[in-house]
């Protein structure tokens, strides 16, 4: 096999983040002596995200090839969600800066391991190989396992470390076998061989069994109802960053991969779209449904999370026709940018609520957000906004991504599914806006519900994110053409 | 039947694996001690390897289309193996910050998280 070193550059964005890696871990080592102060950490880590984003934006014009010998694909689908994961990444970065230093836990490991699973995200997007795939999974998923059980305080953060990693495991050893079968049926791990096994319509047992397991695999790491148990326990467990981090760039990185699997290795036909339009009617309705009764705002966004992920479906499934595959690719890709905009942004607020909250090892309640307004207006204005921008009410990105997704499915003939998400997303409303009410409306009980001091870069953060949020919403037409350019290579 | 035992062929090992596979499976789900489903998880990948192998040692299809053609699937094998090292060692880790926080390592003990 032929290694041609500038293939390199076409994986630069994974590796600058793994090398942003390799420097925090080094750095660790060298400066522990005469530095025990590690605040640079959260800022060299920001740095290497912001160089991650930046080759990705910049290598967005390069026409699409193949990599490795077809192990990956440079292309604008990839470089799209590079793009997304390393904005989430800088982001969580900033957030999770001034969450750490004000719990006093900031170690050498925390953004070595942000920046090594997001390193496992752009490859995921990019890999065209089986075996590729997997090892990008696990190099993601390993380090999303450390970064859950991070805080060592109560036994909420290891036991939901601990769930993680046992379905997320078990996840992936159903994708591997899905993977070995893919290899009995075409001799060969690549998703291009697949395809052009499933084109010759050979050895059917075993392409449908593979097809299953592989898409059963992702629907756990994508948080498909029925494989979404473990959701609200670990991010209710995780330390919010790391959720919001999670949230945005776990589903990203997944997504593209499903999107990559069935569309790349079982397009020909489309005969998966049955499956997926049935994951996402139960995921909608399920995530929807369970969302209501939440008292705990974590617990509530990772109901919503589950929700978010049926109108992802929504878009998947409407990639399984063949004549308006770019649209429905370019409305998957704005939905992820937008949520994960709106997610971590939601999640940098419940940061600095939960501060208190995680010293004590609790869960977090409804009636901490009460009277927010009063003390922190600002804090309680973005909070709106983004449980706005989830709940799809325009002027927000969450109202252009439902809009896009929504009128994708309607051009695939899926009208009853659009329908069902346009109801489900209305029903949405009742426990996000639940939120604002307590955030506006209700009186505050307890005096100490936020403290002050560092709050400046996790307000940065969130001003940002809210920036994106309305920008999305407002004038979403350069992310729309940005979406339809990195959507254009599955336009056939 | 007889060539089902005799004839060297990849459906012994197939079956094997999917045996294997499924008492992982079941171990995941059923056992209660938090190191056995560990190792029920490892058990799963190794059924894995053993179909890769498998179907590289006897192929379904007259020719690879790969480079290395199917002894891509080894390779694999070294692949999965390396990683199953990986978690097993991330899995110990967390399983040990469980214990030092509730001295146990029963899982139907992991119950902080319920409403």
């Amino acid at each position: 096999m032929n290694f041609n070193p500038g293939d390199l550059y076409g994986v630069l964005p994974a590796l600058l983040l793994a090398a942003g890696a390799l420097v925090l871990l080094t750095s660790e080592v060298f400066l522990r002596p005469v530095e025990p102060d590690r605040r640079y950490q959260a800022w060299v880590a920001a740095a290497f995200a912001f160089a991650g984003l930046w080759a990705s934006l910049a290598q967005l014009g390069d026409p699409a090839q193949p990599l490795f010998a077809g192990a990956a694909v440079s292309d604008g689908f990839a470089h799209i969600v590079a793009a997304v994961v390393c904005a989430a990444l800088f982001l969580s970065c900033i957030v999770a800066f001034s969450y750490l230093e004000s719990l006093r836990a900031t170690r050498g490991e925390f953004y070595a391991l942000a920046l090594f699973s997001a390193s496992g995200m752009c490859l995921l997007a990019q890999a065209t190989d089986l075996v590729v795939i997997f090892i990008s999974l696990e190099v993601m998923s390993l380090a999303v396992y450390a970064l859950c059980a991070y805080l060592r305080r109560g036994k909420r953060p290891a036991e939901a470390a601990f769930k993680y990693f046992i379905l997320g495991s078990f996840a992936s050893a159903i994708f591997l076998y899905g993977a070995a079968f893919a290899f009995g049926a075409s001799g060969s791990t690549r998703l291009a061989d697949l395809a052009a096994t499933v084109r010759s319509g050979s050895a059917t047992t075993l392409v449908y069994a593979s097809a299953a397991l592989l898409a059963a695999g992702f629907a756990f790491k994508v948080a498909a109802v029925p494989f979404h148990m473990w959701v609200p326990d670990v991010y209710d467990g995780a330390p919010a960053p790391v959720t919001g981090f999670m949230a945005a760039g776990v589903k990203a990185a997944a997504f593209a991969t499903l999107v990559r699997i069935l569309v790349s290795g079982y397009g020909e036909g489309g005969r998966w779209r049955g499956l997926i339009v049935a994951l996402a009617y139960l995921t909608m309705l399920v995530g929807n449904l369970l969302a209501v009764p939440q008292r705990s705002v974590k617990r509530m966004l990772a109901y919503s999370s589950i929700a978010h992920a049926g109108y992802l479906l929504v878009a998947v499934a409407a990639m399984g026709t063949s004549a308006p595959r770019a649209d429905a690719a370019g409305a998957l890709l704005f939905y992820l940018a937008s949520y994960g905009a709106t997610v971590i942004g939601a999640f940098a607020v419940v940061a600095i609520i939960e501060r208190k909250l995680a010293l004590s090892g609790l869960g977090d309640d409804l009636s901490s957000w009460a009277g927010l307004s009063e003390k922190h207006p600002a804090l309680a204005a973005a909070m709106s906004l983004f449980m706005i921008s989830l709940a799809g009410v325009p002027p927000t990105a969450g109202f252009m991504a439902k809009l896009t997704v929504f009128r994708s499915a309607i051009e695939a003939d899926l009208v009853p599914l659009a329908i069902f998400g346009v109801i489900t997303s209305v029903a949405g409303l009742y426990y996000y806006l639940r939120v604002v009410v307590y955030v506006y409306m209700v009186p505050e009980a307890k005096a100490d519900a936020v403290q002050g001091g560092r709050l400046l870069s996790a307000g940065l953060a969130i001003a940002g994110c809210a920036l994106i949020v309305l920008w999305m919403g407002v004038l979403p037409g350069s992310f729309a053409a940005l979406a339809q350019s990195g959507a254009a290579v599955f336009g056939r | 039947m007889v060539d089902f035992f005799h004839a060297h062929q990849a459906q012994h090992y197939l079956v094997l694996a999917a045996l294997l596979f499924a008492l992982g499976a079941a171990g995941v789900v059923l056992r209660r001690n938090a190191i056995i489903v560990l190792m029920s998880i490892e058990l799963m990948l190794n059924a894995v390897n053993l179909t890769f192998l498998a179907f590289a040692r006897f192929p379904l299809v007259a020719n690879s289309p790969m480079q290395g053609g199917f002894s891509q699937g080894h390779a694999a094998v070294f692949f999965v193996i390396a990683t199953a090292a990986a978690e097993a060692a991330v899995g110990l880790a967390i399983i040990i910050a469980v214990f030092r926080s509730r001295t146990s390592v029963n899982v139907d003990e992991f119950d902080s998280l319920k409403l």
